[in-house]
């Protein structure tokens, strides 16, 4: 949380890879404009940095979905909007308690973080030139923070 | 171990699957007196407003119940429960035993109670049934009334509207949405679907439904009369517990239960629109009827009929919906009638955007967003977990507020859920 500059790197990136041509410069005139699922956020004690979604081990949001568009890939864990299936009734943008789901501006569908499945690594990640943010399991996280000793990111798991 | 679950709904198919996760042996067997494998309950005014096929509304895969050994009893309804030899009898006559039962019967719309009311064209709105008739109708139909501004009737008249249908609401309260958001909020919201050509009435009721076979129109309360050429009623509804009236099964309003949703009778639970809970808030006995909640439901009595010892935490009123474009959620108490409560609100009624929080003693207890909805979930965890919230009261209506902010006193708090906190480390989360 140290290495966070709120320099909003990462939701530039967050917003070119779920653009359609993912290219920052053409992104920009699409339509729907490509919005980011992550965001910078600052609490009381001035300390920043980005918010997306912890993929819970029992979400609130799969309870939530009228729609069943919202589930857990058993293999992964991780917890997936089936965009084609959202019907934009909020529920899960109500029942977040990181509120890091967001309903798209322009379109009736809910935006969240899904881990970039189609990259390596999350383009977020990429993107930090503090590399404040980390992506691994916990455990590595935890280990190399103890080498380290110091306080360097957030953990998505 | 026969397992009989009746209900397939948002209840029912959560417990199938919390039991069938910890017993691949045992017998399942669920029964429903509708015609379709489970479905989006939520989503039939979508498919009366068109956006939805038939097919989109499925609750699961087309073969769930194949691949999860279900044995699938449809168009059938239970018409008594017998906990003293372990059986249910059928509207056929036929009786089916168990080991463990559980009721996710859901409820029922209530009906207007005037004369005329058996007419051809003449709704609740509840069932797939329920959307498709109503979707015949259309291609003869000019005007429908709608009985019952609440979240149901709106629905039904939002999906009507959006096929060129006149709709018209009738609220026999003074206003739209009376059990669901304030009085503010909810004249907001009206006049935003009048804006959007849903014309809305108040302080009236029916009295009549005139018509030979098929619904005519409707007399009011006030003597006046309407032509329309369907009728909708969405004025509550009530749980379905005809079923065990004649049982040992305690009820009061729906179907008692404990805190592992367990009945009087040991080895039959409930879940769903049928089970009495206790609220968060209030403590008291209470159902609230939402679909977030039967999830909730089915899947901990499912784990604790499969031999678990979960508990449930009570339920929270919480609904969220949107009409035209229009965002809205309600969280907790918001209609606040005695002493005690503390009300602090932001609203910017050209822009239709409004936000409202109800304290009771420095804590949270509920929440009106219209508009600009973001964030709404970092409300419902902060009355979840009933949080002193009095050092950061002034930010809470501020559109910057968000989870940041309060991380550190959610942070603190023990909770019923797993998950990741900032620092990394595994905490429980309410």
């Amino acid at each position: 949380m140290e290495r966070c500059l709120s320099c909003r790197s990462c939701e530039i990136a967050c917003a070119v890879e779920h653009s359609q041509s993912k290219d920052l410069f053409s992104s920009l005139r699409e339509e729907p404009r490509p919005r980011p699922r992550t965001k910078v956020e600052r609490d009381t004690k001035l300390r920043t940095f980005p918010l997306q979604c912890r993929h819970c081990e029992e979400p609130y949001c799969i309870d939530a979905c009228i729609s069943g568009a919202v589930s857990k890939d058993p293999e992964t864990g991780l917890v997936l909007l089936d965009e084609n299936k959202c019907v934009g009734c909020w529920m899960c943008v109500m029942v977040c308690p990181f509120g890091v789901i967001r309903p798209a501006k322009e379109r009736k569908i809910a935006l969240r973080c899904d881990l970039c499945q189609e990259r390596e690594e999350p383009a977020c990640v990429t993107a930090c030139p503090t590399k404040a943010l980390f992506f691994g399991e916990l455990e590595e996280f935890k280990e190399k923070f103890l080498e380290r000793k110091e306080i360097s990111s957030k953990v998505k798991v | 171990m026969d397992y009989l679950i009746i209900g397939n709904c948002a209840a029912g198919i959560n417990a199938v699957e919390a039991i069938r996760g910890r017993d691949q042996k045992c017998k399942i067997t669920v029964i429903s007196d509708e015609n379709y494998p489970a479905y989006c309950r939520c989503l039939i005014s979508n498919y009366l407003a068109g956006t939805h096929q038939e097919e989109n509304l499925l609750l699961r895969e087309r073969n769930f119940y194949k691949d999860n050994s279900i044995e699938l009893i449809l168009n059938k309804k239970v018409e008594s429960v017998k906990p003293e030899n372990k059986r249910i009898v059928l509207s056929d006559g036929k009786e089916l035993k168990y080991d463990k039962l559980l009721l996710a019967t859901g409820s029922s719309p209530k009906l207007l109670g005037v004369e005329g009311e058996d007419k051809d064209g003449v709704f609740g709105f509840r069932t797939l049934n329920d959307a498709k008739e109503i979707s015949k109708l259309i291609p003869r139909t000019k005007k429908v009334l709608i009985f019952g501004g609440g979240l149901i009737g709106l629905k039904a008249g939002y999906a009507l509207k959006q096929r060129g249908i006149d709709v018209e609401i009738i609220e026999k309260s003074p206003r739209i949405l009376s059990q669901v958001i304030d009085n503010d909020s909810a004249e907001m919201v009206g006049r935003w679907l009048m804006e959007n050509d849903i014309k809305i009435r108040t302080g009236l009721a029916p009295k009549k439904v005139l018509g030979n076979k098929k619904v005519e129109g409707v007399l009011l309360d006030n003597e006046e009369k309407e032509d329309c050429q369907g009728i909708i009623i969405g004025i509550g509804v009530r749980p379905n517990i005809d079923l065990i009236k004649d049982s040992k099964i305690q009820t009061h309003w729906g179907v008692i239960t404990n805190q592992y949703l367990q009945t009087n009778v040991e080895n039959i639970y409930a879940g769903g629109d049928v089970a009495e809970t206790t609220d968060l808030i209030t403590g008291e006995p209470t159902i609230n009827a939402l679909w977030t909640a039967a999830t909730e439901h089915g899947r901990i009595a499912g784990l604790n009929m499969a031999g678990e010892r979960k508990k449930y935490p009570g339920s929270i009123a919480a609904n969220s919906i949107d009409f035209f474009g229009l965002p809205i959620i309600s969280l907790g108490y918001v209609r606040v009638k005695e002493n005690g409560y503390e009300e602090f609100v932001r609203r910017q009624p050209r822009m239709y955007q409004y936000k409202k929080i109800v304290l009771k003693d420095k804590k949270l207890v509920g929440a009106v967003l219209v508009g600009n909805i973001e964030n709404a979930g970092v409300y419902l965890a902060l009355i979840r977990r009933k949080v002193d919230i009095s050092g950061i009261k002034d930010i809470l209506l501020e559109d910057w507020f968000d989870y940041s902010k309060v991380s550190e006193l959610l942070e603190q708090k023990e909770g019923f859920r797993e998950t990741v906190s900032l620092q990394g480390d595994l905490v429980k989360m309410a």
